[in-house]
């Protein structure tokens, strides 16, 4: 029986595989996926750092000149959309406008706080960091006046900070660029997903449009072991497709300036051998359900529309998982339960083990049951003919 | 004063080697004063380390870092004659890289002081260097004698005596005596330079760094240099900031202060606002200067950290300690002029302000100060330099103490060939503030003499420690990246970071017509 499955297997993959279409499908989950994250990445991190030399509109500027001075010693320095630079491109001068009150110089003599008014707008990603930054180096500026006008006064400016927050943040190297693996957890999850999808379509639906169902049915092997073939060989598209994910993840994440951003995302052998035996069970049922439904479906299109809905399930189960507004509960049901064990070993967290095999046990059963109702369904004429 | 423990025992040596005392070792230091508003007192509350295990790692929080850093330690006997002798132990910690691929290097900060401690000051370090973090493993030591690492410091009379005491009265010998009878478990001639390289040299082999990239600032360069005379083969880079070359003798630093106050007269008459305001500065600093040699002025203030009334007596010691203190921090600076004028007008206030700044954070442990500078610059003092250095305000007070505390200390004088100047061709960056009030420019010329491998960049607006006042550290970081001084380019050293002076208790901005008149006025009668 087992020699009869694997040769059931392979001639499921020796089909596959002629299928350019399918195989395509798969790689370029596969392999543009991380990549599309990486570039993703390096332009987000492109984009949230603030220049090193921001240029903004500052108004009024000849009233405040130490400050203008300050600023453009922190590389903040005025520019309008003329200005060029040395070179004789066109400078970027973001959106901030900083004015100095007609009253700065008098304001600031008296002892009194003297108004600088920020406009800008903080709902627009790209200047948030930018804006941030000059918020900060203002505040800069403004603290070191208040302590040596204190210090003028023969106070020890101290007296004005009575609390002191010391903070020791308990989040290590790993797992502070825990919060991007997890999302890049959730893709992981999707390829074992996609990678099998086309090849599952087209050995259920697509085999029965070209009437080679049938055929196969009427040869003198079980049902069962039909079914279990073709779980295999979607399993093994799957599994496949993950391992590319993998690999190709691991070679362009250390591409990504990471450190711009304080810490560094690594994906380390350890973890890819967790994803790859956390992914199994996963792989299994991805294959069952994706089998399963397509039987059900009468045609090849009826199948992918179908099986575009069906997906959503488990997709939202990961995606809750891994931004982690998931309540308790999902810790312990398919896919959710296995992604967040994945998030704990990437933030070095000890890793539920309960939660993980049981839910490596259920995805496992759900795997067996819907085989078992493929393999009912088959002797089914309905089913085998599409009617 | 219910100061917690630390600061009192940071304090002590302080008031025993009396202003001068205070004055001095803090000379090199500056560390702490440079980081000022956000370092103001950078002492030790870092927990975790002292029951582990021999040697054993663990993750620790230094002062001002909110991340899990790894601390750790070796121990060394204090004799390395006597290798069963007592034990101590070097704590260490690293701030790991970011991007950390390769840990076989790693970038050695040394800090100041002598007796700073570079844990202490981990935050500093941690944001000067934050672009070299990037790629290399940042490993701060407590320097033997600091720190962790068995402090040599002594207990005294609290914060709120200073202000009322009048220097004069400390008695250097009976002070230096008692802080070393309460050293007594110690060797404290262990503790010079050249102990504390061996000390360095066991935590990298204990770390398995291969390469060091070294920086030392202050006093720190000096070990820097020692570190390139004696294991030349396992640098990469070396950067001295604010540079004490080997040839020279720290105590000749009384001529960069009077170097460095004469650039500060000259910056206030040179620019056209604090000229106008305050026309007569060098007259008025002689004037107070004159004043208070004669006598203390002696007036009841509000202290500056209780409000309560207190008495402080203003004495030449303190003021002049105060101006030369404040000349570290280029945005402190900005104050001395005011601060002077507000004296000669008999407003002290302001000269108390920047006193208290310095009473009880210079951060200094007094004991390794006394060893190191008593081993390594007072004896090596010739005729002709003592006399040249009796010259000045500083140099004379310096003279005074340190006759009297090494008296006691009794280190035995390191050899003729530690003043040999360094010959070396691992790449070097020499930085040298030009308004340094401790290390000035000619010194970092001095440290090129035999260096071949070397560039000097004298920056233009930084005072003490180059990197942590301009774009210093960017170079360091290129330096460390590329592995060679060619490339780097010193043009973003005159960038201007400079502060305008303060005209007023508040401003530093053109006071308007209307206002300057009465600002003059609340200014002057402010006693």
């Amino acid at each position: 029986m087992i020699s009869n499955i694997i040769t059931m297997v392979r001639k499921e993959l020796i089909d596959a595989a002629r299928d350019k279409r399918s195989v395509m499908a798969g790689l370029y989950y596969a392999i543009g996926t991380p990549l599309l994250m990486c570039g993703m990445f390096m332009l987000l991190i492109g984009q949230m750092t603030s220049p090193e030399d921001l240029n903004i509109k500052i108004e009024n500027g000849s009233n405040a000149p130490d400050l203008v001075k300050y600023l453009s010693s922190q590389g903040i320095t005025h520019g309008d959309s003329q200005s060029t630079n040395e070179n004789g491109d066109k400078l970027d001068v973001k959106d901030i406008r900083l004015v100095i009150s007609d009253d700065y110089a008098a304001q600031m003599a008296k002892g009194l706080s003297a108004e600088i008014t920020l406009i800008a707008d903080n709902s627009n990603e790209k200047l948030q960091n930018s804006i941030r930054r000059l918020e900060r180096n203002l505040q800069t500026y403004s603290s070191e006046m208040g302590s040596l006008r204190l210090i003028a006064r023969g106070i020890d400016p101290r007296v004005v900070q009575p609390i002191k927050v010391n903070v020791e943040d308990e989040a290590t190297p790993d797992s502070k660029g825990g919060v991007i693996l997890g999302v890049a957890t959730m893709t992981m999850i999707y390829a074992v997903f996609i990678s099998g999808m086309n090849l599952a379509i087209d050995t259920s639906a697509g085999e029965r449009e070209r009437n080679s169902l049938a055929l196969l049915l009427s040869h003198p092997v079980s049902t069962r072991n039909i079914v279990l073939a073709k779980v295999i060989a979607v399993t093994v598209f799957a599994m496949v497709g993950l391992l590319l994910t993998l690999i190709i993840s691991k070679i362009s994440y250390a591409f990504v300036p990471w450190q711009e951003l304080g810490f560094t995302v690594s994906i380390s052998t350890e973890f890819i051998l967790l994803m790859l035996l956390t992914g199994l069970p996963i792989a299994l049922m991805a294959a069952s359900l994706q089998l399963f439904v397509s039987f059900m479906a009468k045609t090849f299109k009826e199948a992918q529309s179908y099986l575009t809905l069906v997906l959503i399930v488990p997709m939202m189960l990961s995606m809750a998982a891994s931004y982690n507004i998931a309540p308790d509960i999902l810790q312990w049901l398919p896919v959710s339960g296995q992604q967040q064990a994945l998030i704990a070993f990437i933030k070095g967290r000890e890793i539920p083990m309960l939660q993980l095999l049981l839910s490596s046990l259920t995805t496992f059963i759900i795997a067996i049951g819907l085989a078992f109702g493929m393999e009912r369904s088959l002797k089914s004429e309905k089913i085998v003919f599409g009617l | 004063m219910t100061y917690h423990g630390q600061r009192t025992r940071e304090h002590s040596l302080l008031s025993r080697f009396g202003h001068q005392g205070r004055a001095l070792p803090t000379l090199l230091s500056a560390l702490v004063i440079t980081g000022f508003i956000s370092s103001l007192p950078a002492l030790a509350s870092s927990s975790a380390q002292s029951d582990n295990k021999l040697g054993e790692q663990s993750s620790c929080y230094l002062e001002g870092l909110s991340e899990q850093l790894t601390c750790g330690f070796v121990t060394v006997p204090e004799n390395a004659d006597k290798p069963e002798g007592k034990q101590i132990q070097i704590h260490y910690a690293v701030l790991p890289a970011i991007k950390n691929s390769d840990h076989s290097e790693a970038f050695l900060a040394i800090a100041g002081g002598p007796g700073q401690s570079a844990m202490d000051n981990a935050a500093f370090f941690d944001r000067t260097f934050s672009k070299v973090r990037q790629q290399k493993d940042i490993l701060l030591i407590d320097q033997r004698g600091t720190g962790r690492s068995n402090i040599l410091n002594c207990e005294s009379e609290g914060y709120q005596g200073s202000l009322a005491a009048n220097e004069a009265d400390f008695d250097t010998t009976k002070e230096t005596q008692a802080c070393l009878d309460n050293l007594a478990s110690s060797d404290v001639t262990q503790y010079g330079s050249l102990n504390a390289l061996k000390d360095f040299e066991a935590v990298r082999e204990h770390l398995n760094y291969q390469k060091l990239h070294v920086y030392g600032i202050s006093y720190g360069t000096r070990m820097a240099q020692l570190y390139m005379r004696h294991y030349p083969q396992v640098l990469s880079t070396v950067t001295i900031d604010g540079v004490v070359p080997m040839q020279q003798n720290v105590l000749a630093i009384g001529q960069a202060i009077s170097r460095s106050f004469d650039l500060l007269l000259q910056g206030c008459s040179d620019n056209a606002l604090c000229n106008k305001q305050f026309p007569q500065l060098k007259e008025e600093l002689e004037a107070v200067d004159a004043k208070l040699a004669l006598a203390p002025v002696i007036t009841q203030v509000s202290d500056p950290l209780t409000g309560e009334n207190t008495q402080l007596t203003m004495t030449r010691g303190k003021f002049m300690g105060a101006i030369r203190m404040a000349l570290y921090a280029p945005n402190i600076r900005a104050l001395i002029p005011h601060a002077i004028h507000q004296a000669a007008n008999n407003n002290f206030q302001p000269i108390m302000g920047l006193y208290a700044l310095n009473l009880d954070s210079t951060g200094i442990a007094m004991g390794m100060h006394a060893s190191v500078v008593c081993g390594e610059d007072w004896q090596r003092l010739t005729a002709d330099e003592r006399e040249e250095v009796a010259s000045t305000y500083f140099g004379q007070e310096m003279i005074t103490t340190f006759e009297q505390s090494c008296d006691i200390w009794q280190m035995p004088a390191v050899d003729k060939s530690f003043s040999a100047a360094i010959s070396s061709d691992i790449p070097t960056l020499v930085l040298s503030g030009e308004i340094d009030p401790a290390t000035p420019p000619s010194w970092g010329e001095l440290a090129m003499e035999k260096l071949t491998n070397a560039k000097h960049f004298i920056a233009p607006y930084a005072s003490h420690g180059v990197a942590g006042q301009s774009c210093g550290n960017e170079l360091i970081a290129q330096l460390v990246d590329s592995g060679s001084v060619a490339e780097l380019d010193s043009e973003c050293l005159n960038n201007d970071v400079s502060r305008n002076f303060y005209l007023n208790a508040s401003t530093v901005e053109a006071i308007p017509l209307d206002e300057s008149k009465h600002a003059i006025e609340q200014g002057d009668s402010h006693d």
